[in-house]
This record gives C-alpha cells, structure tokens and sequence, in this order.
C-alpha cells in the first residue's frame, strides 16, 4: 500500500470545459484526485454581469466533481487575487500601461496558491486545464513548451511560473485541441462539455475597463484620473480625454477624433496626461526592454537569437536578445506592432518557453543601455 | 479507510430510535394534521406526541410548544415574533444579546436594528460584560422601553456557555427572554437553558433527529406575532402543515436525551483526550478560559488557514469543520472566536472545531489524532 497522497493530485477546477475534461481525463488515468475551486473575486454592483468569477461557475465545478465522484473544495483567495492581480491591474493602468493580470494570477494566485496548497493537503501534484505542454529535458530540467492548439496555446501567461511548481504541474490538455477537449469531454461523460468559453477578464465581464479601473480607485479612496489632451506625433492637440487609463498602445477604436486617418495610440504619457496618437507605421517598434526577467532553465549569460511574443494575442516574431542586468533587452528583425509596457515579453525557442517577464519599455529603444549585460 | 466523524455541532448521526419513529410515521401518519377525517387523526396524534415530547424535554406544558422547520426557524420566531409585527414598531425595543452569538440570533437582532431597536451587543461571558449591561439597566431613559435578552446557552463555535439566569436576573423583570438552546440541549441539563418564563427554541438535527425540526417554547401570555402566514397551525403561531414524520424523529430524539445527557461525562474525557493532544501539536484552545459544554473543542494553528485545514482533515478521513456553517467556502473570520479573544486576530482564522457526540469511540479520538499529526506535519498554505 502506498502512502496517503502519494500519487493524491490537486486539479484546479474553475467550472469550465477545460479544467473539468482535465479532471476527467486524469481520473480514468487512475490518478486519486482533489478538485479545488479558487474563489478569487466577488462581482459587484455594475460588474455583476457576464458569468465570469460568479457562483455559477462554482456549482459548475462542484458539480464536475460529483459527477467523477471526486472530493471537492472551494478556497477563498480573494485577498491574494486582490493584492497581486487587480490592485496592480488598477495601479498599471492609472500610470498609463496595458498590464497582463492572466499573468500575475497564474504566477502568484493560481499556480502559486495552488501549490502551497497542494503542499497542505497533501498531494505530490497539481493539474489545471491550460493549454501547455510540459517535459523532462537531457539533463533533468523542466520543459515548458506551446500547447499544441495554437488558438488556445496558455504558455505565454505561465513564463514566469516557478520551474520547482512545474515540475510538479500537469496539463492534461497541452496535446488537445479545443475541439478534441470537448469531445473528450462528452466521452467522459462531463457535464458541461459544451459551455461557452470566457472571454473577457474574468473580474471585468463587461470589458469597461476604464470603468472598472475608475470604481476601484473610487472604492479605495483614490483620486480621480486627471483628464488631458491627445497628440499626434507633432504636439499638435487633437481632442481631450478622459484619462490615461482608458487607453491602451495599438488601441484605435474609441478615440473619439471623428473622421480623418485611422489612428491609433502610439504612447501614454501619464505624468502629463497626454496620450499621443499616429497611423500604423508609427506603431511599429524596434524592441522591447524587460527589467526583471524569470527563466524556467539557467539564465541567458550571453546574447542569442529567438522568438520573443510581446502580447498574447500576437505570434512571435524573431529577435536579438540581449541579457542585461536581470532582464533582457530584445531588438526585433522586422518591427513589431503595438509594443506595450506592462505586457509581457516572452522568449521562445521553436516551441519552447525560456523565460521572459514584465516589459518595461518598448518602441524605438535607441537609449538603451545594455553595459550591464554580463557575459 | 474509515472516516472518523467529529463535527456532532453541524448535524448529528440518526440516533436509532429516531430511524424507527420515522419509518413508522411514514407509514401510519402521513395525513394532514388538519383534516378531519381518520388519517388526518393519526398524524395530528403522532404530531401532538411530538410536542409532548419536547415539553417534557424542556419541562414545560406541550400546549406551548410551537414546532418549527429546524433550529434556525425556531430562534427567529422567538426574537422577531417577540418583537412584534409591523415595521416601525421596534423602535421602542432595547434588545440585548451577546457577542459569541449564532447568526440565527445576531441576524435576527440585526433586523430588529435595521427597524429602529436599539440593539446592544456585550461580551456577556465576562464580568466587564455583565456590568455593562447594569448600567444599560439603570439608565432612566431606556426603563420605558419594551427589553429583549437574546442569548445562545452554549456556543456552537467553542461550547462557551453563558451563566443566563445570572445575566436574565441584571435585565428588567419585564424582560422578555429568548434563548437559542440548540447546542446546549443534549449537553447540559435543562434546567441551565430551559425557564418556563423563556422563549426556547431548540433543533432536532444536533440531536439525533433530522434537519428541518426544531421546536420553540412561548410562554402563555407573550404576543407571539407570526413570521409564516396561510393557516391557522400551531395555534396561528406557524402556518403551514407540519411535518409530522421527521417530527416523529424529533420526539424519539427527545426521548432520548437523559442518555445522551449522561454519556457527556464519557465524551468529555475524548474531548480533553483530544483536545491535550491538539495542545502538544501547536494548537491553542479557543474559549479555554471559559465554562464550556463537553462535546467541542475549538483550536487555532497558527499559520494554518482554517479551510485548508478542514479540507486537508476530510482527506485523511477526518470530519471537523471550520466553525461557522458556510457553504460558499469563503473565509469570514470567526465572530465569536474574534470576541472570545480580542488582541490575537490569527485565531479567529486558523480555528477548527472537532465536535464529538456520544457514538464517538476511543478509537475514533486515536484516528482524529493521527489525521491532525499527518497534516499539521505539512508546510501550512
């Protein structure tokens, strides 16, 4: 007989397709499981809508496991996912950058609490539903690699997990698609194998993220965000805004300009609340800076080339990256739309993920210093 | 692997008599209590058992026993229905009530607030608490005012009982007196929860009977204003048709209680038995300072959280929970943990409580023991 919780696995359930056919698919691998829901965020006020973060996804999942007749337990994470995803989220846009929330919860909140409380109930291994493959490379070394539908591919949000908590993860998904997930999912008898996937940030449902991050401030005693001046390229004044956190880099729907040339959000200038706006050649930036940089394997000592994906939804392009004191400098080969600070930069090798973390300038990067660079 | 059961506080298994008092009710008193015919007959009479049944337990006259669908219904009968009716009309009422109370009281006291009562919450299990509440007594502006004392007997959390005829002797004689006696029935005689003179309510699930069934005693003469309207039931006082078969239970449960009250003295060595282990294993006692019922004990790990804890106990078998009934999982800080220890907030959110009951053997102690000393062996998360 082997111990308790030798082989006990903690599958995180968030009442969706993907981690209920990850529970499932596990289950008739004979693995002994422990489904946990993470309660992050109550919805409130104007942001009770949508179905995101609700008590609905909760039964969901509750009920996924009684249906695999799997214990089950919700765990309250609010204060967590409160301190490290949306209090940051609020703070990045009201200094006028596109943070990356998914990022920090599956950093700090979801992989991270989950595996301290794997740790407490006592299982070797946790599993969710994300779409990455991982593996055991020559040496020992954890492999994380692109999950192998590329619509659906997560590793870009899970660069900066710990490589000791991968090492313990699973991803039962990382070989399926979406459409195999489902199918999957209605072999194995799941019961909600067919339900809408999420879209929007979970804790923003209805998308209104100048709204949200506006409620939030209010709700904590912060002042309101100082209206300013949009710009074009030449200082001109082209309209008045109403904060720099309602924009984003790249955004060009809802500038309110009229008619004329498509523009798009070329820079935010928080301090003085201008936002400048350009065409789309104007968006186009050379490279990326990342400050504080995580590596899954050992770190970079000299420079190389790969892929680096400065947002989630883009693909990778190729780069020339520079490591430079903790962080990276990445110059890319053709120039890329839309480089945003806050987002993440991720470097790629072919399929897998080296390591990346939060950037912290982008554009035309002529000053950066990259003397700190050690070989 | 055999689970180990130690959660008696949230729901009691079937105590075997009350299995049988069911079944047989099912069969021969599944009428409406109301209707005039044979069956109708039957079931008021196993109904009217019931009641007597309770009395008894409560020593006082059937005729005053309103039952109700659990506990909860009951203590909220007792304080709004003592309040009487109509919005507006609480404004003239003190209501007094503790700090260590089950939401059943303290919601129900806060809704007498929320109509203009003026509610005052002391920390009744102390002396400090005590004097506060003579000198809410002597103000002479509040002599006019109609009084409610609203008090749990013991509490669920941590078994600390409150000394009530000491507290319902400082309230004016005038008072009207509502006690929650659903955790003290079965563990303390009636005499220290049950006054002909009080509002009572008590629930048949920390008993051996079935959730849903409770009762509470109305003493003839208070104007009990009716929280369930639709018929003329248990004297207008709850409307509705009664339940009778789990009431059946009730009353089997009832009967009971003298044995359940004398394996106390046996459930209280496990508990110490348990409660010294949880000691030499970092715990700390919640509530030690105070007189409590022999059934509980309520002990914080400090760096544990009391949700992880509980689900880390029911993987290795062991039942106990987290105190406060919650079924969304989230993680309130204990209330009444909070009063019972004012300077060290860490308590109130890494509490467990292991409640135990009179099926509760040696062996089950030894297995609650060796589940704690698997987990708390663990990196706290």
């Amino acid at each position: 007989m082997r111990p308790p919780g030798q082989d006990r696995v903690l599958v995180a359930m968030s009442g969706g397709v993907d981690s209920s056919v990850a529970a499932a698919l596990l289950l008739e691998q004979g693995h002994d499981l422990v489904g946990v829901t993470l309660h992050l965020w109550d919805a409130s006020g104007a942001d009770k809508v949508g179905r995101c973060c609700a008590p609905e996804d909760r039964d969901d999942a509750r009920r996924t496991c009684e249906a695999l007749g799997i214990p089950h337990f919700v765990i309250d994470e609010r204060q967590a996912f409160r301190e490290t995803v949306v209090d940051p989220f609020v703070r990045a846009y009201r200094s006028g950058t596109t943070p990356s929330p998914c990022v920090a919860c599956n950093q700090e909140v979801k992989l991270g609490r989950l595996a301290a409380l794997a740790d407490s109930l006592g299982c070797a291994r946790i599993a969710t539903g994300h779409y990455a493959r991982l593996s055991i490379d020559a040496h020992g070394g954890i492999v994380l690699e692109r999950g192998r539908d590329r619509g659906k591919d997560q590793s870009y949000f899970l660069h900066g997990v710990a490589p000791a908590i991968l090492a313990r993860m699973l991803f039962p998904l990382g070989h399926l698609t979406k459409p195999e997930t489902r199918a999957e999912g209605q072999r194995l008898g799941v019961p909600n194998f067919a339900k809408k996937d999420s879209q929007e940030l979970c804790f923003v449902p209805d998308g209104d993220i100048g709204g949200f991050v506006d409620r939030r401030a209010e709700e904590r005693g912060e002042p309101a965000m100082s209206s300013g001046v949009l710009r074009d390229t030449n200082g001109a004044s082209l309209g008045t805004h109403e904060g720099v956190h309602r924009y984003t880099i790249g955004q060009r729907r809802g500038l309110g300009l009229g008619g004329g040339p498509v523009r798009y959000v070329l820079r935010i200038l928080p301090d003085t609340a201008e936002v400048v706006v350009g065409d789309e050649r104007e968006l186009l930036g050379q490279g990326i800076e990342v400050r504080d940089a995580r590596w899954i394997g050992e770190p970079p000592v000299s420079t190389f080339v790969a892929h680096v994906q400065a947002r989630y939804r883009h693909a990778a392009a190729e780069a020339v990256v520079t490591p430079c004191g903790k962080g990276f400098v990445a110059r890319f080969l053709e120039p890329q739309r839309a480089l945003a600070p806050g987002q993440a930069g991720v470097v790629y090798l072919g399929e897998r993920v080296l390591g990346g973390g939060t950037i912290t300038r982008a554009g035309m990067l002529e000053s950066v210093d990259t003397t700190e660079a050690t070989p | 692997m055999r689970r180990v059961y130690l959660d008696h506080h949230a729901a009691t298994p079937l105590w075997p008599t009350v299995r049988a008092a069911i079944a047989r009710a099912h069969d021969e008193a599944w009428g409406n209590v109301s209707s005039a015919h044979q069956e109708g007959r039957a079931a008021r009479a196993t109904l009217e058992q019931a009641r007597r049944a309770v009395a008894q337990a409560l020593s006082v006259s059937a005729v005053d026993v309103v039952l109700t669908a659990g506990g909860t219904e009951a203590v909220n009968l007792g304080v709004l229905g003592a309040a009487g009716g109509a919005a507006g009309e609480a404004a003239d009422l003190v209501v007094i009530t503790s700090a260590l109370e089950h939401p059943a009281v303290a919601q129900s006291v806060e809704a007498l607030a929320a109509r203009g009562a003026r509610r005052v919450v002391l920390p009744l299990h102390e002396e400090r608490g005590r004097d506060a509440l003579r000198e809410l007594v002597a103000q002479p502006s509040l002599r006019s005012k109609r009084w409610i004392v609203a008090l749990q007997a013991a509490s669920h959390e941590t078994g600390t009982c409150l000394d009530l005829p000491e507290i319902v002797a400082i309230a004016p004689p005038s008072a009207l007196v509502v006690i929650d006696a659903c955790q003290a029935v079965g563990k303390l005689p009636a005499s220290r929860w049950a006054r002909p003179e009080w509002l009572v309510g008590i629930a048949g699930a920390k008993i051996g009977a079935t959730a849903g069934t409770g009762a509470l005693h109305v003493p003839r003469g208070v104007a009990l204003a009716a929280r369930q309207l639709g018929g003329a039931q248990e004297r207008g006082r709850r409307a509705g048709t009664p339940e009778v078969a789990s009431h059946a239970g009730l009353a089997a449960a009832c009967d009971a209680l003298p044995s359940r009250l004398a394996s106390m003295s046996r459930v209280a060595v496990l508990r110490d038995r348990l409660e010294t282990a949880l000691i030499a294993r970092g715990g700390v006692v919640n509530g030690a300072h105070t007189e409590r019922v022999a059934s509980v004990t309520n002990v914080s790990f400090r760096g544990w959280r009391k949700t992880t804890l509980v689900a880390a106990l029911d993987l290795e078998g062991l039942s106990v929970s987290a105190g406060a009934a919650c079924s969304s999982g989230l993680e309130e800080p204990s209330r009444a943990i909070t009063a019972l220890h004012p300077d060290e907030p860490w308590r109130a959110e890494s509490c467990v409580r292991a409640s135990l009951g009179p099926e509760t053997t040696d062996d089950d102690v030894e297995r609650a023991i060796a589940a704690f000393e698997r987990v708390l062996a663990r990196t706290p998360g």
